[in-house]
């Protein structure tokens, strides 16, 4: 998995430019979809057998010989490797070996509870953050800097699954205002939504209070200060815009912690997402389902470097006029 | 099988109550509310590990699914509350020949779908499972060839080979009859996604790693259970499940740990309530080659594991000593065998007679789940000299390395523990103790004639004989170390009243929800 650069926005010529860097991105895509396609196939096959899983210990050899071969799994290694990847193109995974169901069908269904989840964190971790991070730079070295800063650690350090634990022992079993766990309404979303934005709230409010000291110390500020405008109006208009830069590219990898984040999360507030299906697939070495899971998760990364790098063209124009 | 009278009679009162409270609780079930929040009715909510792995019965083979799907479906025979083989779809069995199991079906039964349930039905449903093409994971009928209709309510099974405790087989994995008519309009794929049984429950919805609702089926032919809703949630994390009893989001959580369920003490409105169970641990020796060749070696492991204190410093308490590796509830368990007597001076002097005066250094393999015990037991061994280490392997490596060819793929010692649900003592020795067997490490013509005994005999008297000679063997000759069967340990709320059978299968036909 790339991680989004700043460089990697390559001088394009006016017009076409926005356009050509999104093809050669998909392109791109499509090679870096296909290697981890490949490592996905072969790493999960070296995991073990399947068959040993499915069937209880006293099954004799020939009830495992029959599994095996209606599974498929009897084929030669590089068959059922050209079999996976021509079904590829066509979004067909095949059947998963536990469910026997088809896989696209067993992720699909997961999918919506896992980017619900992810979204609804990204969102918490923003609404916290910038205004966090914005008023630690404003009072830098002063009490209130010390306090969020202090507070932002606290978050960065403490793990998910600890947070959710205590989260659930106060609202659910003690407050009794919330839902321990489960999915289905909004109630439902609050305890695992905000305990997952624990962690990236600080490193947004981190990254954008540095980022914003840097720029109230820059000449341009020093300009509007000089043309008497308010405090609140240069950090709106001028400080944010300019300090948003360094913070997209960090939501953008944060949108891939919050996706592995969500594997233990998932799992303390029994959320049926796709993090807690394809620890069961690992663990049940469910072949199709896994390599299914984890091209969705490269996908998905793909997909968000993409964004966040096409996002440049649009935050700071010097991204485009380079050459 | 009617229930005992006092609980009709309370059933009955619940019926009425039901009535009114139906334009309650109803519509709010049917317009898929949260189950965790308003009025929860009559409803029942089990929290266990995992979701059933397929709504199909016929292709998955564990515990965990056949927990809920056993509220969907029903089996030739069941267990009744004494734990006795009772009439299921089947009303009675018998064998006319060694190779035939002849059973007599229920008459009037209905699938949900109103399809009839005979001997149709019946031997469709067992030969579908015998079929390669269905890929069931199921594997205790193996010496099944075929079902055959006799008449309209009587069903042959064929075997290739005697198989005495083929009726108890039926009560669970195997037994399951799905609807021939359903299947063959809607296909195996149709039937998993919307499963039609026989059950107490029919079933509702399905979404997987979120809930499973089934509802009171009111022509059920054992009576409707006297609740409107059953829904299974699946809880990874101990923590959080006992969490959300805390929090009145589910009734019963299931498959509880003893050091989890310490977790809960001292709350109110919730308790723990552990009843026996039949899951049995013991550590499997090799036989073949090192210090464990030596039967006084062996013997004196079993001397020095003090499993009283395993059980009382480990385990809370929740399990119990077995002599040998055989259930209590077992057919075939003989009270008359005594545990080894734990003693550490003559596990030592045993030791020294084998020549292991400084006693010697081996290594125990355990899986990830069982450190704490793995640990204690190496603890214990220590005490006699004998040094294992313990090395964790995860469970799919555990289990590869138990099925390999390689009999001593985990290593001299391993702790193993199997769940005998057919309660009958050969589901405890049949893979490893006769010589040939996937995972025995021990070679001894007499128990291999014993096993032969206990496995081709259709006679119970000549199995119980062969059964008890080959408790005195093991305790003997000690090709293991026998530990424990632990508990069936529950979480409840104030709500449901229910008992378990020693399987611990999750059947709630006879539960009852006060509210």
């Amino acid at each position: 998995m790339t991680a989004p650069t700043v460089s990697v926005a390559k001088p394009p010529a006016a017009g076409t430019g926005v356009l050509r860097v999104v093809v050669t991105k998909v392109l791109t895509a499509i090679v870096v979809l296909f290697f981890v396609a490949t490592a996905a196939f072969f790493l999960v096959r070296l995991s073990g057998d399947p068959v040993k899983l499915i069937l209880a210990p006293d099954a004799s050899a020939a009830q495992e010989a029959t599994l095996r071969a209606g599974l498929g799994l009897d084929r030669p290694l590089l068959t059922q490797y050209l079999d996976y990847l021509g079904g590829l193109p066509r979004l067909h995974f095949g059947n998963s070996l536990v469910y026997d169901q088809p896989v696209s069908e067993v992720l699909l269904a997961r999918v919506p509870a896992t980017l619900e989840l992810a979204a609804a964190a990204l969102v918490i971790a923003l609404l916290l953050a910038i205004p966090a991070g914005a008023f630690a730079a404003l009072r830098r070295g002063r009490a209130g800097d010390s306090g969020v800063m202090a507070g932002v650690l606290i978050g960065q350090s403490t793990p998910a699954f600890w947070v959710g634990i205590v989260l659930i022992l106060i609202f659910a079993v003690q407050l009794q205002v919330l839902p321990a766990s489960g999915y289905g309404g909004f109630t439902h979303l609050i305890l695992p939504a905000v305990t997952l934005a624990v962690y990236s709230v600080a490193v947004i409010a981190r990254l954008l209070r540095s980022s914003m000291i840097d720029v109230l110390g820059s000449d341009y500020i020093r300009t509007a200060r000089a043309k008497g405008l308010s405090t609140g109006g240069i950090v709106v208009s001028h400080g944010m815009r300019n300090a948003a830069l360094p913070v997209v590219t960090v939501i953008g990898l944060e949108v891939g912690t919050l996706l592995g984040g969500a594997i233990l999360t998932e799992r303390v507030f029994s959320w049926p997402g796709i993090g807690r299906l394809t620890v069961e697939a690992i663990q049940n070495r469910d072949f199709p389902l896994v390599q299914a899971s984890v091209l969705f998760f490269a996908a998905t990364f793909v997909v968000v470097n993409l964004l966040v790098d096409l996002s440049y063209t649009v935050l700071d124009p010097r991204v485009r006029v380079t050459s | 099988m009617a229930p005992p009278r006092s609980r009709l009679t309370r059933r009955d009162a619940l019926r009425l109550g039901g009535l009114a409270l139906p334009a309650l609780a109803l519509p709010g079930l049917l317009a898929g509310c949260d189950s965790a929040s308003g009025s929860v009715g009559s409803v029942l909510r089990v929290a266990q590990t995992s979701d059933p792995k397929t709504l199909d019965p016929q292709k998955q083979g564990d515990l965990t699914s056949m927990n809920v799907l056993i509220n969907l479906f029903d089996t030739l025979t069941t267990r009744g509350p004494d734990n006795q083989l009772a009439p299921g779809l089947a009303l009675s069995w018998t064998s006319p020949d060694p190779l035939t199991w002849r059973f007599k079906l229920r008459p009037g039964v209905r699938f949900h779908n109103g399809e009839p349930c005979d001997a149709k039905a019946v031997a469709f449903s067992i030969n579908r499972l015998l079929d390669p093409a269905t890929k069931s994971p199921i594997v205790e009928l193996r010496y099944v060839k075929q079902a055959v209709i006799v008449d309209e309510l009587t069903v042959d099974l064929r075997c290739s080979q005697p198989d005495p405790i083929i009726p108890a087989k039926v009560s669970l994995f195997g037994g399951v009859a799905v609807p021939p008519g359903y299947l063959k309009q809607v296909g195996s794929a149709g039937f998993a996604k919307h499963p039609v049984g026989t059950g107490p429950f029919t079933f509702v919805e399905f979404q997987r790693d979120h809930q499973m609702r089934m509802r009171a089926n009111p022509g059920y032919w054992g009576g409707r259970p006297s609740f409107d809703e059953l829904v299974f949630l699946p809880m990874p994390d101990p923590s959080s499940a006992l969490a959300s009893l805390q929090s009145n989001e589910v009734d019963i959580v299931a498959s509880l740990t003893p050091d989890a369920a310490l977790q809960i003490q001292g709350y109110t409105g919730v308790s723990i309530r552990n009843y026996p169970g039949i899951r049995t641990s013991y550590l499997s020796l090799d036989t073949t080659a090192g210090p464990l060749r030596d039967v006084r070696v062996r013997q004196a492991l079993n001397h020095a594991v003090d499993v009283p204190l395993l059980i009382k410093a480990v385990l809370d308490g929740k399990a119990r000593e077995v002599p040998t590796m055989f259930p209590r509830e077992s057919f075939g368990f003989d009270p008359s065998i005594t545990p080894y007597s734990r003693d550490v001076g003559l596990a030592k002097r045993l030791l020294a007679d084998a020549g292991f005066p400084n006693g010697f250094d081996t290594s125990l393999t355990a899986q990830t789940g069982d450190s704490n015990i793995a640990e204690v037991i190496s603890g214990l061994l220590a005490k006699a000299g004998v040094r294992a280490r313990v090395d964790l392997v995860d469970t799919g490596t555990y289990t590869s390395r138990l099925t390999s060819n390689n009999r001593s793929a985990l290593g001299p010692i391993y702790l193993a523990a199997s769940t005998g649900w057919t309660l009958d003592a050969e589901s405890l020795v049949q893979s490893n103790v006769r010589h040939d067997r996937r995972q025995s490490r021990w070679s001894s013509p007499a128990a291999d004639r014993l096993i032969d005994a206990e496995e081709l005999t259709v006679d119970p008297a000549g199995r119980q004989r062969a059964f008890t000679a080959l408790q005195s063997l093991l305790k003997q000759e000690a090709p293991f170390v026998f530990l424990y069967q632990i508990d069936n340990i529950y979480a409840v709320n104030t709500r449901p009243r229910w008992q378990p059978g020693v399987v611990g299968v999750l059947g709630m036909a006879q539960a009852q929800v006060t509210s």
